[in-house]
């Protein structure tokens, strides 16, 4: 069933001002920064530094991962994708591996 | 990856329906396609079909894309994806395949992905996971399975996965964690199970999970502690908030040092062992409450970096001497709604921040009892039986502004250590009838006393003003000795028609005769 006709694709309630307001189920709400305001977009998966929190009441939102050169995270401290050129360990992106561990570079993991 | 051709945008092999960029990269979401669009280069390395209207992913349909690492189609309707459907991606690491209408996991399709990394399954239909899903996945490392309709753990699928590090079972109807069930995941580092109805653990449910960091049992049925999170050695997060748990045993975390973060809130916990938070050097807040069969203080010897302690609705009475010897970078300390009558010396607490000992049953401050918290902003001591203040006990809170003395015993208050003050809250203290003096208290801003008379020291007897709480632009004005005293913003009760500033013994016949 499609949203009201000026909603943006996968919203269930909009305004002028603020974009999407409630997604449709199991879709992620997220904030676009547009100037000083905040728009919402529905999307299926989240944008790049982000993460999909789902809850059961249905309001699952992007949320930003809290790791340093993380393209994608699992949850907020767990990197499932890091920058080009940087090793994953546990989550987490390094420069270099940590001591002790050793470099895969066709994953680029320690 | 190998380069693909041209310059700008418009060079690149393409299909119509998609928009394609120099790196291989084709976005060919939210178009309303029902099929995979012909027309895309063999060098595609991304490739997103997110939110179109696909229902079905024929056999092959991708055997042209040998070098795709992403495949998209989350937001689609697919119900079935052909065993063959999938064959040709030798190098794909990320496939999403949430928000679709799947029923079970297609394992047939997944067989041949051996370089999948991340797979995505969430927001589907799924009530079945045959054990051969994952089988050919040997560099799977994420695997979201959440807010499906699963009503047990995958144990069978899950028994290859020694390389798997991050695994949600969230948002489903999981109802038991049997034994070994996650036995050969030694990569694990993080099991979200939030949001299932769990209702029991099996004792050795979590054996194998050796370098477990995450564990997130929030939103379950939990009646009992889980006990088997003993076999997690390298836990630093641990959530069982909102469950059903009335008591944590004694020991409890004993084989998990590394604990940064335990959840616990919003469980009817009426016991604690006072040995449960022992030895946590790693522990940074910890916020019990309502524990309401707790007797005695936690034992906190070894949990050395706590910034945050809240621990009310006890029956705990008495606080250990040497609390501060434990807990020396304390910034914040909560312990309201106890029982307790007598305070230690915080002294060691050199950073503390806020105290509050509201509502307990403490009877005096001594002259140690604060001393040298020259951090301390907030103190709240309000609802007490406080009769006694030592005239030195503010003496050294350099940076107290928030001071709460209300409801208690008093009958005055030290002068002295107040000057950084500018909340002070007296009221509820009956024997206290004489006037203060607002040189005492420069920085004051906001007060409330126990008589309307005493707001006069503060805020001038303009007895017209009508408001029940009397406010004034801040100003200054000069004391006897020509000394600067700010004006308070704030003073209830203020004095008014039938509380004049003089305290006429108190007698209400005499201020209605004065009024007439």
């Amino acid at each position: 069933t499609e949203g009201p006709p000026s909603c943006p694709k996968g919203c269930d309630r909009c305004s002028e001002y603020n974009g999407c307001v409630k997604c449709k189920p199991k879709l992620f709400i997220f904030l676009e920064r547009n100037d000083i305001r905040q728009v919402g977009v529905c999307l299926a998966s989240c944008p790049v530094g982000y993460f999909g929190m789902r809850n059961p009441e249905g309001n699952n939102r992007c949320t930003q991962c809290k790791i340093d050169n993380c393209e994608a995270c699992f949850n907020r401290n767990f990197c499932t994708k890091c920058k080009e050129g940087l090793y994953s360990h546990s989550g987490r992106c390094y420069v270099s591996c940590p001591p002790g561990q050793r470099t895969a570079n066709e994953t680029m993991e320690c | 990856r190998p380069c693909t051709s041209g310059q700008g945008q418009s060079t690149a092999v393409c299909s119509p329906s998609c928009s394609c960029d120099e790196d291989g990269g084709a976005d060919c979401s939210g178009r309303g396609l029902t099929a995979v669009p012909t027309g895309l280069s063999t060098f595609t390395y991304y490739l997103d079909l997110s939110m179109n209207n696909i229902t079905e992913l024929p056999a092959n349909v991708f055997k042209s894309f040998p070098y795709m690492e992403e495949l998209r189609l989350a937001g689609n309707d697919l119900t079935f994806i052909h065993p063959e459907a999938l064959s040709g991606l030798h190098q794909l690491k990320v496939l999403m395949l949430q928000n679709n209408q799947l029923k079970s996991v297609p394992s047939a399709a997944l067989k041949n992905l051996q370089s999948l990394q991340s797979l995505r399954l969430d927001a589907n239909h799924i009530t079945t996971v045959p054990d051969e899903s994952f089988q050919g996945l040997q560099q799977l490392r994420h695997l979201w399975l959440d807010d499906n309709h699963l009503t047990q753990v995958p144990v069978g699928s899950l028994t290859h996965q020694a390389n798997l590090q991050a695994l949600t079972l969230a948002l489903n109807r999981i109802t038991y964690i049997p034994a070994n069930a996650f036995a050969n995941l030694t990569s694990l580092v993080v099991l979200h199970l939030h949001n299932n109805r769990i209702r029991e653990i099996a004792s050795n449910s979590f054996a194998g999970l050796v370098n477990l960091e995450t564990l997130d049992l929030n939103f379950n049925n939990l009646m009992v502690f889980p006990k088997p999170i003993e076999a997690l050695p390298k836990l630093k997060e641990l959530g069982f908030h909102s469950n059903g748990i009335s008591s944590i045993p004694e020991g409890a975390f004993h084989n998990n040092p590394l604990l940064r973060t335990i959840h616990l809130y919003d469980n009817p916990l009426s016991f604690v062992g006072t040995t449960a938070f022992q030895n946590l050097s790693e522990l940074h807040s910890l916020i019990l409450r309502g524990a309401n069969k707790m007797r005695d203080f936690p034992v906190l010897t070894g949990t050395k970096n706590l910034e945050s302690l809240t621990l009310s609705g006890t029956k705990i009475s008495s606080l250990p001497m040497d609390l501060c010897e434990n807990l020396r970078l304390l910034r914040t300390l909560d312990l309201s709604y106890n029982e307790i009558e007598q305070l230690p010396s915080f002294q060691g607490c050199i950073h503390i921040q806020e105290i509050s000992f509201q509502h307990n049953k403490i009877q005096q401050i001594d002259r140690d009892t604060f001393q040298s918290l020259s951090a301390l902003h907030l103190l709240d001591l309000s609802r007490n039986q406080i009769q006694v203040i030592h005239r030195d006990a503010f003496l050294t809170l350099t940076s107290l502004n928030n001071l709460d003395l209300s409801m208690n015993s008093l009958a005055t208050i030290p002068s002295r250590g107040l000057s950084a003050v500018s909340q002070l809250k007296l009221s509820g203290n009956p024997q206290m009838k004489n006037m203060l003096t607002a040189k005492d208290l420069p920085k004051l801003m906001s007060i409330s006393v126990p008589y309307a008379y005493q707001c006069c020291a503060f805020v001038g007897c303009d007895s017209s003003s009508k408001d029940s709480s009397m406010k004034k632009s801040a100003g200054a004005i000069v004391g006897d000795d020509g000394e600067q005293i700010s004006m308070v913003m704030h003073c209830s009760p203020s004095p008014g028609a039938l509380k004049p500033c003089e305290h006429l013994l108190g007698n209400w016949m005499i201020r209605l005769t004065v009024w007439f």
